[in-house]
């Protein structure tokens, strides 16, 4: 059924260690339609003794568990505070919380309401500001490398999880198996004057100008507070530097003084031609169902898509527990243009009948890079 | 990017060729890096340490190309094709099918792939040298009653995948169920260790557990297994998708012990090879064998002069008549020596005695004849057709047997649409063309390369004779010959012989020399590596040698890959290959280096296996489910086509040059350690997280407080 509503989507990205206490505080207060996906966060740990000799691997690998849902813009608020009071997001280093606007395009029955009981807060609200998303489609593997650009500029942690990608290998004969499917996707959240710069440096170490790569693209967030625990080692002051930028921005209520000058050497770079007047669409639907769903979409003028593997929770006395265990997340980055005939197709396709129980979320982006041939 | 139609891109030749070069490219390398390190070490060690060159060279360099080449395309495959259409069913068979469907599939399933995946012939190879006095049981095991050992273990395997799809489906933890069957396995293996024909199965059965698991199976198992648990399994438990591996070692473990302790009664006690053969036991040994023929068979071709006397109640006569009949008779021949016209002069020439000889040739002249003819023999050529054509078989029957039961089922019961059939047919093309080419590549290249060394290993604590570097010196006078004596008056022949440019002597054997032809014959020797003092050192050499091999072999291993590469999927890259590789191959190479210290020390096996699994029992408590899951199936996908006949070859050489029953427990021990290196890796790996986390917030204490 249509739906074109606005809402807001809550992601949360938490260490695993503390994802379960913040799943049994949304389990209890029986949240539908919640997804889940396990993902991987990068921070830079200092080496010690004989290690230290060796280069690289100073990465420490962290289980991270991402997870979203969708509520209405009233509810978001308290909602987002407890998950901060619940996993102690205000310490750096143990997770990442976002706010952004979604359109609910349309959906299978089931995802109709996203009203949720009001609820008592028990703390002080946390506060929030925005910044912009950056996300990195690469070829498996490869996705240290970039993700390290956020470390290294000391941004913020950035999240990585798997997906496979299907676009031009699609279009090829048996050709195709010379072209990996498997993708790693890099989440990272600068704040809005970083931004720009974060993601031309990601290019640049991603090589992402070049054809093959992997592709590129930002998105505003409405507000978030981000974890900054970018190094990981013994502390030799009274507080980490961590700890004293999320205190100033506290106390200036911005992150407006972190203005700094352009980390990339202007000369070095050549004039980009970025892509603008994309929407991400999103679509959820059972696991196993996504390929098709993507052929379909393609055939309709999209031009390929990344699908990650989704867990599913939802209370058991709510109709949505029939919804399989097992979910699929295709995001498809496609001109504005052409997302109604997507849509269309995709309705054709049984997207949002009882066999894909599907929805399509749209979130639109700021720019979007790839190479594009000449 | 986005206005382009979805139409077929036309890709011409050159385009083609730039797509596939990096592509094959890679996947070689990548073969290449996980190889090299076991083929240098090995072809090193021969060369430089034990200083013996290498024979047959360009085969064995042949061999390891098609290794490399096979391994290529066989791990393709996987990813290509089964292991996707494991997924696949795995994801869909919970959504159409009741639990009872999915529970005789993986009965049907597991059972099959003890049949296509044979490991039975490896065992086999490993018990070449047990005697049935020694070992009645295991000899018995081993030989009539093999297709019961096979059936047993294809149980075992059945019952442990159907029971790790219940796991699935209910999401079970795998800790109850390693309780479940470790400890009494511990249990049974002490006391089968206090019975004197159970303990010598107790290697059997503990590496049959290790050895059932190949690398086609694991894979399979794997995606299978993933997929269910992905659709039924619910969100917060841990690396779900495991342990079907480990439950397919612990139960052909226990069905192999089950099968000993219920064939024990029937089979008589060990005894001394004499004793085993006098007339008055005749009855209960002939149990072990097929019939009398086989019995005959068996004394004649595989025991001493003495023993074959006596099994004809010492009486000579009686022998020489029985051979002079089989001699004239041809079905009797047959009967005995199976259906090679020339097999009982074969033997007789071989490995009978002159009167033997005599009575089975006649006279002396055809004797002499047929002589001329069994010496040229000696040096056989490898006929690639054949070998080509026995491993295409081995590999369609390996791939077929698990293929198509999926496809069926896939077909029948799951009936969905299939995402990219060509590329699983494809990945099934190849994982057959691939398994075919590194079977070829195993035997003709790891397989000799392994038993050189293997028979040359001991070379560095004790003397052994090299009969491959058999020398001829002709014009040979006994005139030559002195006399050297010892400060016990003890006198010893020996001569001195010229080889390039030096003087060495060499002890005369008067058998040696043909005083006809005026050739003598001798068998050069070799080692002990550090002189004829203490053998310690050269012990220690061999266990280090066996840990590095160990490690080497373990990093080759497909399954092992496969593992890893599923693992750093499902745990989104934080757990990664290249880490669980390395801990599972220290631990092989621990484990390795552990059986060698046994065969080499005769220590028995369970005082070997027992202290090792309590202490599994303990640290699988105190694990999370995720590493206890990836910990104990490491172990089961370790030993697989390229340790199994390197360890088994230096298993056996050691073994026979020092003398044990059986080479059995060596794989046994390869697989416990690795289990105890992922989870002590995995405890740790823990530790830091959980440190990492606390000491970011101390909030976790308050928590914590809050939940009590």
């Amino acid at each position: 059924m249509k739906i074109n509503k606005t809402f807001s989507r809550i992601t949360a990205y938490l260490h695993r260690n503390i994802s379960k206490d913040v799943l049994d505080v949304l389990k209890k207060m029986k949240l539908q339609d919640v997804h889940l996906a396990s993902a991987r966060s990068i921070v830079i740990e200092e080496k010690k003794g004989l290690i230290s000799i060796m280069p690289g691997r100073d990465l420490a690998q962290d289980p991270l568990d991402i997870i979203f849902f969708l509520v209405t813009p009233e509810s978001e608020e308290p909602l987002v505070n407890l998950i901060i009071e619940k996993g102690h997001l205000y310490y750096p280093g143990r997770g990442s919380i976002l706010v952004e606007e979604v359109e609910l395009i349309e959906s299978h029955e089931f995802f109709g309401d996203y009203a949720i009981q009001p609820f008592e807060i028990s703390s002080q609200p946390v506060h929030l500001y925005s910044c912009i998303g950056i996300c990195c489609i690469m070829k498996r593997g490869q996705g240290d490398a970039v993700a390290r650009i956020a470390l290294d500029t000391g941004t913020c942690v950035p999240a990585i999880h798997f997906g496979t990608g299907t676009g031009v290998r699609d279009k090829m004969g048996l050709l195709r198996i010379t072209i990996s499917p498997e993708k790693e996707i890099i989440h990272a959240f600068p704040t809005i004057h970083e931004a720009d710069h974060i993601l031309e440096m990601m290019i640049e170490v991603g090589r992402l100008d070049q054809p093959g790569s992997g592709f590129i693209y930002s998105f505003p967030i409405k507000k978030g507070l981000v974890n900054t625990r970018v190094n990981r080692g013994e502390q030799r002051h009274a507080a980490s530097i961590e700890q004293i930028v999320t205190a100033v921005d506290h106390m200036k209520g911005n992150t407006e003084w972190r203005r700094r000058r352009t980390m990339v050497d202007k000369r070095s770079v050549r004039k980009k031609k970025y892509l603008r007047g994309l929407v991400d669409m999103i679509l959820l639907c059972d696991g196993g169902t996504g390929m098709e769903l993507v052929k379909a979409a393609m055939s309709a003028g999209a031009g390929g898509a990344t699908i990650s593997s989704m867990q599913y929770m939802s209370p058991h006395d709510s109709p949505v527990s029939d919804i399989s265990l097992a979910r699929e997340l295709c995001s498809m980055v496609i001109p504005e243009e052409t997302k109604e005939a997507v849509i269309n197709v995709l309705e054709e396709s049984g997207a949002f009948t009882d066999r894909c129980h599907g929805q399509i979320h749209l979130r639109r982006t700021s720019k979007a890079y790839t190479y594009v041939g000449k | 990017m986005a206005d382009k139609k979805s139409k077929r891109i036309k890709i011409n030749m050159r385009q083609a060729l730039a797509l596939l070069f990096p592509y094959i490219k890679d996947r070689v390398m990548s073969q290449i890096k996980s190889v090299w390190l076991i083929i240098l070490y090995l072809v090193f060690f021969q060369t430089i340490i034990l200083r013996i060159p290498i024979s047959e060279s360009s085969v064995i360099a042949f061999g390891i190309g098609l290794v490399i080449i096979g391994l290529t395309i066989f791990m393709e495959g996987l990813f290509l094709g089964l292991m996707r259409l494991g997924s696949l069913v795995g994801s869909g068979l919970p959504k159409k099918s009741p639990i009872t469907v999915i529970l005789t599939f993986g009965l049907l399933l597991g059972f099959l792939a003890t049949l296509a995946e044979p490991s039975i012939h490896v065992l086999q190879m490993a018990g070449k040298t047990v005697k049935p006095w020694e070992a009645p049981l295991l000899f018995i095991l081993l030989n009539k009653y093999s297709h019961y050992l096979v059936y047993a273990v294809g149980a075992g395997v059945g019952v442990a995948v159907a029971l790790g799809m219940l796991r699935f489906y209910y999401s079970i933890s795998l800790k109850p169920f390693i309780y479940l069957f470790v400890g009494p396995l511990v249990l049974v293996t002490v006391w089968a260790s206090l019975d004197s024909n159970l303990k010598n199965i107790i290697g059997l059965a503990w590496d049959c557990g290790a050895v059932t698991t190949g690398p086609v199976t694991v894979p399979l198992v794997l995606a299978l297994g993933i997929g269910i648990s992905r659709m039924v399994g619910s969100a917060d438990s841990g690396a779900t998708g495991f342990g079907v591996v480990t439950l397919a070692s612990l139960l052909p473990i226990v069905a192999v012990l089950g099968l000993g302790i219920y064939l024990n009664s029937s089979v008589p006690q060990p005894m001394s090879e004499t004793d085993f053969f006098k007339k008055n036991v005749r009855s209960q040994i002939e149990v072990l064998f097929r019939n009398k023929d086989d019995l005959t068979h068996y004394v004649l071709m595989e025991t001493s002069p003495q023993a074959q006397l006596s099994f004809f109640g010492g009486n000579h006569e009686e022998m020489l008549r029985y051979l002079k009949d089989l001699a004239m008779s041809e079905p009797k021949r047959k009967a005995v020596f199976g259906a090679a016209n020339d097999a009982l002069e074969r033997w007789a020439f071989l490995r009978g005695t002159k009167e033997q000889q005599k009575a089975v040739f006649g006279h002396l002249e055809n004797m002499q004849e047929a002589a001329s003819q069994y010496t040229k023999e000696g040096t056989t050529g490898i006929n690639i057709r054949d070998l080509g054509k026995r491993n295409l078989a081995a590999a369609i029957k390996a791939i077929g047997l698990l293929a198509i039961p999926i496809l069926i089922v896939f077909f029948l019961l799951v009936r969905e649409s299939m995402p990219y059939p060509d590329e699983i047919v494809l990945g099934i093309f190849f994982c057959i063309l691939g398994l075919a080419t590194f079977g070829m590549g195993i035997e003709l290249g790891l397989d000799r390369l392994g038993t050189q060394i293997g028979s040359k290993l001991p070379a560095s604590f004790k003397a052994i004779s090299l009969p491959d570097d058999r020398k001829t010196i002709s014009n040979f006078d006994f005139d030559m010959v002195h006399v050297a004596i010892s400060s016990d008056g003890e006198k010893r022949q020996f001569f001195f012989s010229e080889n390039d440019g030096k003087m060495i002597t060499i002890p005369y054997d008067p058998s040696d020399f043909d005083q006809l032809t005026g050739q003598y014959r001798y068998t050069p020797v070799k080692g002990p590596l550090f002189g004829s003092g203490s053998p310690l050192p050269g012990i220690l050499v061999v266990i280090l040698f066996a840990f590095i091999m160990g490690y080497g072999a373990t990093l080759a291993e497909p399954a092992l890959n496969a593992l890893g590469a599923t693992v750093e999927e499902l745990t989104a890259g934080t757990f990664r290959k290249s880490l669980l590789m390395q801990a599972v191959a220290v631990g092989v190479g621990g484990g390795i280096a552990l059986g060698i210290t046994k065969i080499v020390l005769d220590i028995p096996l369970a005082w070997i296996l027992v202290p090792p699994y309590i202490i599994l029992i303990l640290i699988t408590k105190f694990s999370t489910e995720e590493f206890v899951n990836i910990g104990w199936d490491s172990a089961g996908v370790t030993t697989g086509p390229i340790t199994v006949p390197l360890v088994l070859a230096m298993g056996l050489g050691i073994g026979t040059q020092v003398g044990v029953i059986e080479g059995f427990g060596i794989l046994a021990s390869a697989s416990v350690c690795p289990i105890l290196s992922v989870l002590l890796l995995g405890l740790h790996i823990d530790r830091k997280r959980k440190a990492a986390l606390a000491e970011e917030s101390f909030a976790d204490e308050e928590a914590g407080k809050d939940k009590k």
